[in-house]
């Protein structure tokens, strides 16, 4: 961007991607914002299940060789105690907001995770990553002319002071969630239970959809012991492990005017936490 | 990963480096020169990203469809079964591939209960048995619309079910990775463990469609292709 011409044109751009309920004037007043629009700006980007969408002409897609080297980043640094994958999924799938989430590439928000987390830890500075940007840049500016694009670290780092879970040591060997069995102490329900999911505010993560929210089912299964990803996703190595339940709800009551037969099913997974007895 | 679908012929030449491509090259450096991980590690898990894909779930199916006590042991002990055809769960970490967990579960379709597995926040998914997620399987649009509307998007997959059978939606949204173990198809008596296998798509283990004795693809074969694939 460099002439004045290209800064204007790239603000035009800009100042046409939406954000907000058109209905509503952008920076509103207190007074100006209802319930239900301050639960749908909080609610999770990734939290798409029920919502109105159209038939659309589904494909497969080549794998790029950059997205595979993104899975296996994301990975290698799960594998060696950087994060873990809930980290990702939490800012990878909701901090990005709604506008990234929807609007640029699944495998760019590991990407962006990726960045996000190593800055947020202390890993990386700002500088030390926006000059490696430029470097990489220049290295391919004017064309890669037949190249393919490569990593070339300039030295291997002595990684021996660098902070890691304990997860990663801890688990080899046993597995996620192997390892936290018979930590969360004895199971509320049993296969069987009524049970009501319960409606928190859920800021910030969760992975107890909205659809569920408020509905009744019944415990199919109890499943394992684990935190729960509301604590895994902030790397919350002391919070206790809870445990888990497959629930087993009625599509006919789940969803209002459910348009297939009564006795059709969707079974999800919830931590004891957001289930109360239905009696 | 290996894919059986079919990648168009023309493919996009974009000359300029990507914005995905410098920030990858950009992390990348950085973590290797941080100490955070070795360029040896990227290559091993690199190595194990590349072997992934469903040859292994659709053996364990045909496995499991000739052997009652194996098919016993797939329903109530999944990690243990894939074993049998050479998965670990806990491989390449040793406690398990971060994103995929050691949580196996494969869900068996009976004459009364059809499964159809999502993932409606993400894109969780059993890789380290059936290879990496198909992109319409990550997409909003399924995720929105299978959870409501489950039978009009089968459907569009070309799958009726009758109103006798119960459509149970999976929706895989924490530790557990799951797979549907489709029912024995009519007309495959005495095939051998490979002929069972070839039948068994993908897209049966996603439970999108219904093993058919000449049916060895998937139902969505458009490939939307790359700019700049997997180097061989």
């Amino acid at each position: 961007m460099g002439t004045a011409a290209e800064r204007a044109e790239q603000l035009a751009l800009v100042s046409r991607l939406q954000a907000t309920y058109p209905e509503v004037p952008e920076w509103p007043a207190p007074d100006q914002v209802t319930h239900d629009h301050y639960q749908a700006y909080m609610k999770n980007s990734h939290d798409v299940g029920g919502e109105l969408d159209v038939p659309h002409t589904y494909e497969n897609k080549e794998e790029e060789q950059w997205e595979l080297m993104t899975y296996v980043l994301c990975e290698v640094l799960g594998w060696r105690g950087i994060w873990v994958s809930e980290e990702r999924r939490r800012i990878a799938n909701v901090d990005v907001g709604r506008s990234i989430y929807l609007g640029l590439p699944y495998y760019n928000r590991w990407l962006w995770a990726v960045g996000r987390l190593l800055m947020e830890k202390g890993h990386i500075s700002w500088g030390e990553l926006t000059d490696r940007l430029v470097e990489v840049q220049d290295r391919y500016g004017g064309g890669l002319n037949g190249r393919i694009p490569e990593a070339q670290p300039k030295f291997e780092g002595d990684g021996s002071n660098v902070r890691r879970n304990k997860h990663h040591l801890d688990a080899v060997g046993i597995g996620d969630p192997q390892i936290f069995a018979g930590k969360a102490g004895p199971a509320k329900f049993k296969v069987g239970d009524r049970v009501k999911v319960r409606e928190l505010p859920a800021l910030f993560y969760t992975r107890t959809p909205e659809y569920v929210r408020g509905a009744e089912g019944m415990i199919a299964e109890v499943t394992y012991e684990t935190p729960a990803p509301e604590d895994e996703a902030w790397d919350r190595e002391d919070a206790k492990p809870e445990w888990l339940y497959i629930v087993r709800f009625n599509q006919s009551e789940l969803w209002d005017s459910y348009t297939g037969p009564t006795n059709d099913t969707l079974q999800t997974e919830i931590p004891e936490r957001w289930l109360e007895s239905a009696g | 990963m290996s894919d059986h679908d079919h990648a168009r012929t023309a493919k996009p030449m974009v000359e300029e480096i990507t914005d995905f491509e410098v920030l990858e090259i950009a992390l990348r450096e950085l973590c290797v020169e941080k100490g955070l991980f070795t360029a040896a590690e990227h290559r091993v898990f690199t190595e194990y990203a590349e072997q992934i894909g469903p040859t292994p779930a659709a053996r364990l199916v045909a496995k499991a469809w000739l052997d009652p006590e194996f098919m016993k042991l797939a329903l109530a002990d999944a990690n243990t079964a894939s074993k049998e055809v050479g998965v670990d769960w806990l491989d390449p970490t040793g406690f398990g591939t971060p994103s995929d967990f050691v949580a196996f579960k494969i869900l068996a379709d009976t004459p009364k209960v059809h499964h159809v597995i999502v993932c409606a926040l993400c894109s969780c998914y059993p890789r380290p048995i059936l290879g990496n997620s198909p992109e319409w399987y990550r997409t909003p649009n399924y995720r929105r619309r299978i959870v409501r509307w489950p039978r009009q998007v089968l459907s569009e997959f070309g799958l009726e079910l009758p109103d006798d059978a119960e459509v149970r939606v999976e929706d895989s949204n924490q530790k557990h990775r799951f797979m549907v173990m489709p029912m024995r198809p009519e007309g495959t008596e005495g095939w051998t463990e490979d002929q069972l296998a070839e039948i068994i798509t993908r897209d049966c283990l996603i439970g999108v469609a219904l093993p058919k004795p000449g049916v060895t693809s998937n139902v969505i074969t458009r490939t939307r292709p790359a700019i700049r694939p997997i180097a061989e």
